[in-house]
């Protein structure tokens, strides 16, 4: 097969301006696909997208093929007619009717409405129709030609938080609310909550997905959102003691709590890899509660410390290309960058002020043509499954370790952890039998 | 740009099965709020045509058409040069398109594509939200033509529409338009044939092709599996268009015989009753004695050769039953390749069934065969009465096979390998094989010890 060319030869800058028309395998996803995913993190919320039948169609496949679980996903259908006809209030009414007539036995308790390019550039205005619906509902404006998967997810869960978290005075000190990033998995979530509880905490995250798509075999899946968060919670959320945002996306949500609660302690981290972040992070939480951490925590970061020792000469001696949603790439480039790894160059999905602090060669927005250039000099890629192929063609032997979304090709995807010290540990690891593969075989 | 008057035409296809049982003008149902589920029309144009390796395929939209979509299907293509059905290119329309129009944006996208990539032709896909701004892609689409010397097509099937085989229809009025009929083909002989609806998932073709080599059949022009799409602008040339396993695209072979009188057979390639059918309905269309001789030949040949390799599964399979819950046309050709490996078939899904496909079904499973209207609520009663062994359905019917202990394929998974022709069947035995002997769905019906008392 012939190579693909290889992107321009002057330097991209980063900029939230395009460097170029058009992109040639993208790796940005968009707003209504993080939107949904989000939903999916609430208990019995309905994901209802409002675009036509095949935005949602896509999602659904998308994810169902990531994560390898049935998906609750429902959309209006917009047609060409009701997208000139309709101001959006009868095509949402009429299939939550539809659905709910469809599946009697299915209990919404929550309806998660989020909007789409069509219905954006349609005009419809959405914010109303909830006050003719007896369930909960939360809107979200999410075009996608706007913003991205990451952007998305984070506007999900601030309107929740806007539309539906009482006002508070009080808080409740032992109270944490997780606001976790996009490019967090199920199993991610859940050791973050399970971390917080050893410090004792009453844990929350929003959105959720630590019950939901984390592959768990039970009856009667993909109808409604199964997150561990319900509704009712995020009514209460405003009395939180302390709020943990994982992420620069998610700044926004925990400002949006702020204002329903200004007692509330925010604490953010822009990742929760490797060692600096996770000291920081556990000196937060000793902090607050005033004791020590378990054990088993202090275990692990004895393990994480050899871990970095028994790899950095690997990873020290290697050049790395990451690709993937801002947050995502931040914490995985400053934890190679712990054991010594050279960061060639971050292809991010769309433009975020935390790309600017990272501290390599090249950080620019831009897709997978704008990578290859950098990937036939690199000895391993992070990259979401697209760039399997792209790698098959060159000739040079790249490792490649697949992180972020999608990846059709590798099984147990929501059960990869990278966080924290024992995460780190298992990533360390994984990047640095990667490279051994390529490195020393030969 | 969208023309309403071609979608009502496409959707009251008078030479489709469906449109039989509807009124006339009635058409194809409109999706309703809600209860619309699968792919839109842009997925349906997309799939139909992106299997051509040596066109790139641009999508004009915002970024979930594409972003979700590329490098999802296995249409494997034979292609040397620089094979495009492994990546994607859009436009990636941003706010500032949506208000000024994206006119600007593709036209440098068209050209930035043919500098860099210089493919044979470039389909342009509308979307919902370019349809709706009202880009002019008809323009912008035909200065590139002649700007850079090479067919800028059009495809106008934005989302909204209707559903996938709407998508399709337009799709092939897309090629029936601008490329079909536009360039003589280099060779002619009396035994073209153009194939139409075949995408070569997983090869699928390729299970049959070498047949028609043997016996003489020449593959004119393919819409689209492992197509070219300077074969199918000769596509007017062919003797005969063929149909395979496909309903949407009877309109663009409608169409071909009135404007080029190619007349057109419906086939099937699945298991090796429909293998040998279809080659036998392809010669006789073609007339030429010395061609059924050579195809009876090379039949006969093929399907002993096939039953000495079945042999050592029917033998596996002996006395085994099967339930089958799939859509479509799968409900009969997938029954008739597990018949061919010895498998019984009592009961399969007529659920989304045409008339045809229903009648068919009845055929291949005969008198005692159940034809299950509402499959999900029907296997699991089925399974019990007639003692069934195996379930082959999509991944929602998982728990019955848990429950019932039986064996399970997920038939609407993507598959990684063909089940097609006469081959075709082996690989479907070798699925089989493991399937039955593997004791998964027991084990996990197994209670947990807390589940005990």
């Amino acid at each position: 097969m012939e190579a693909s060319y290889q992107g321009t030869d002057e330097r991209i800058e980063l900029s939230k301006k395009e460097h170029k028309p058009l992109q040639v395998n993208p790796i940005k996803h968009s707003q209504p696909m993080g939107a949904a995913l989000a939903f999916m993190g609430i208990q019995n919320c309905m994901p209802l997208m409002h675009a036509s039948q095949g935005c949602a169609s896509y999602t659904k496949v998308f994810y169902t093929r990531h994560f390898n679980e049935p998906i609750p996903m429902y959309n209006t259908s917009v047609s060409d007619i009701t997208a000139v006809l309709d101001g959006g209030d009868y095509s949402i009414l009429m299939a939550i009717e539809n659905i709910t007539k469809k599946n009697k036995t299915m209990k919404p308790e929550l309806i998660g409405l989020h909007t789409t390019g069509l219905t954006e550039t349609k005009g419809d205005d959405v914010r109303s129709v909830g006050t003719h619906i007896e369930i909960p509902y939360c809107y979200v404006n999410t075009p996608d030609y706007e913003g991205g998967m990451e952007s998305g997810w984070a506007l999900t869960a601030k309107a929740l938080i806007k539309q539906h978290t009482k006002e508070s005075r009080e808080i409740k000190p032992n109270k944490l609310l997780i606001l976790p990033n996009v490019s967090m998995q199920p199993v991610e979530v859940e050791k973050l909550k399970e971390f917080c509880e050893g410090f004792g905490f009453e844990t929350l995250a929003l959105p959720d997905l630590s019950t939901s798509l984390d592959g768990y075999l039970s009856e009667g899946q993909g109808k409604l959102g199964t997150g561990a968060i319900s509704i009712e919670d995020i009514y209460e959320l405003a009395n939180s003691g302390t709020v943990v945002t994982v992420g620069e996306s998610m700044k926004i949500v925990a400002d949006a709590l702020l204002e329903k609660n200004s007692n509330i302690t925010h604490l953010h981290f822009k990742h929760l890899m490797g060692q600096d972040m996770s000291d920081n992070f556990v000196a937060s939480l000793m902090k607050i509660r005033q004791i020590e951490p378990r054990p088993l925590v202090k275990r692990w970061r004895g393990r994480l410390q050899d871990a970095m020792l028994d790899s950095h000469f690997l990873i020290g001696s290697s050049h790395f290309v990451v690709t993937g949603e801002p947050d995502m790439c931040v914490g995985m480039c400053e934890l190679l960058q712990s054991v010594g790894g050279t960061i060639d160059a971050v292809v991010s999905t769309t433009y975020s002020p935390v790309l600017e602090t990272i501290d390599a060669s090249h950080v620019f927005v831009g897709d997978l043509e704008d990578a290859l250039k950098h990937f036939q000099k690199a000895d391993l890629v992070i990259s979401n499954f697209h760039a399997e192929r792209l790698l098959h063609t060159q000739e040079k032997e790249t490792a490649l370790v697949l992180r972020g979304f999608p990846n059709y090709e590798e099984l147990g995807n929501q059960l990869k952890n990278d966080l924290l010290y024992e995460g780190s540990t298992q990533f360390l690891f994984e990047i640095a039998n990667a490279l051994r593969k390529v490195k020393h075989q030969h | 740009m969208v023309n309403r008057a071609k979608i009502k035409e496409l959707m009251n296809e008078s030479a489709c099965s469906h449109s039989k049982d509807k009124k006339p003008g009635e058409g194809c149902d409109m999706p309703k709020p809600g209860l619309a589920a699968g792919g839109c029309a842009f997925d349906g144009a997309q799939i139909s045509l992106f299997p051509y390796a040596d066109a790139v395929h641009l999508v004009h939209g915002p970024q979930t058409c594409l972003g979700a979509s590329w490098e999802t299907r296995e249409t494997l293509s034979s292609y040397e040069g620089r094979d495009h059905t492994y990546m994607g290119f859009t436009t990636g329309i941003t706010t500032n398109d949506v208000i000024f129009g994206g006119d600007k944006r593709l036209e440098d996208s068209i050209n930035y594509v043919m500098k860099h990539y210089a493919p044979e032709a470039i389909f342009v896909y509308s979307t919902c939200v370019t349809a709706m701004v009202g880009d002019d892609i008809d323009m912008t689409c035909k200065l590139a033509s002649e700007n850079h010397g090479v067919p800028v097509v059009p495809v106008h099937a934005p989302g909204f529409v209707g559903g996938k085989n709407l998508g399709s229809r337009l799709a092939g009025e897309a090629v029936l338009e601008h490329l079909i009929g536009t360039k003589e083909p280099e060779k002619l002989t009396p035994y073209d044939i153009n194939l139409i609806g075949d995408y070569n998932v997983t090869g699928d073709m390729w299970q049959y092709l070498p047949l028609f080599e043997k016996i003489g059949i020449r593959v004119l022009s393919s819409m689209s599996g492992d197509g070219r799409v300077g074969d199918i602008r000769g596509a007017h040339r062919a003797k005969l268009n063929v149909i395979v396993c496909a309903k949407s695209l009877v309109t663009l072979c409608r169409k071909m015989q009135e404007q080029y009188d190619i007349p057109w057979i419906s086939v099937s390639f699945y298991g090796k009753r429909d293998t040998t059918f279809a080659i036998r309905e392809i010669v006789k269309a073609l007339g030429d004695a010395k061609l059924i001789a050579k195809a009876e030949e090379v039949i006969a040949q093929e399907e002993a050769k096939l039953e000495r390799d079945l042999l050592p599964y029917r033998e596996l399979f002996a006395g085994k039953k099967a339930v089958l819950n799939t859509g479509g046309n799968k409900a009969w050709s997938i029954a008739s390749g597990l018949q061919d490996l010895g498998v019984e078939v009592v009961a399969t899904s007529i659920r989304k069934s045409t008339a045809d496909d229903i009648e068919k079904a009845r055929e291949y499973l005969g008198e005692n065969g159940v034809l299950m209207k509402a499959p999900a609520s029907e296997q699991a009663k089925v399974i019990d009465e007639r003692g069934a062994h195996i379930l082959l359905a999509g991944g929602r019917s998982l728990y019955t096979a848990i429950k019932k202990k039986i064996s399970f394929i997920d038939v609407n998974q993507e598959k990684k390998v063909s089940y097609g022709g006469y081959n075709g069947l082996l690989n479907l035995a070798e699925d089989l094989k493991y399937a039955f002997a593997n004791p998964v769905f027991a084990n996990v019906s197994k209670k947990a010890p807390w589940e005990m008392v």
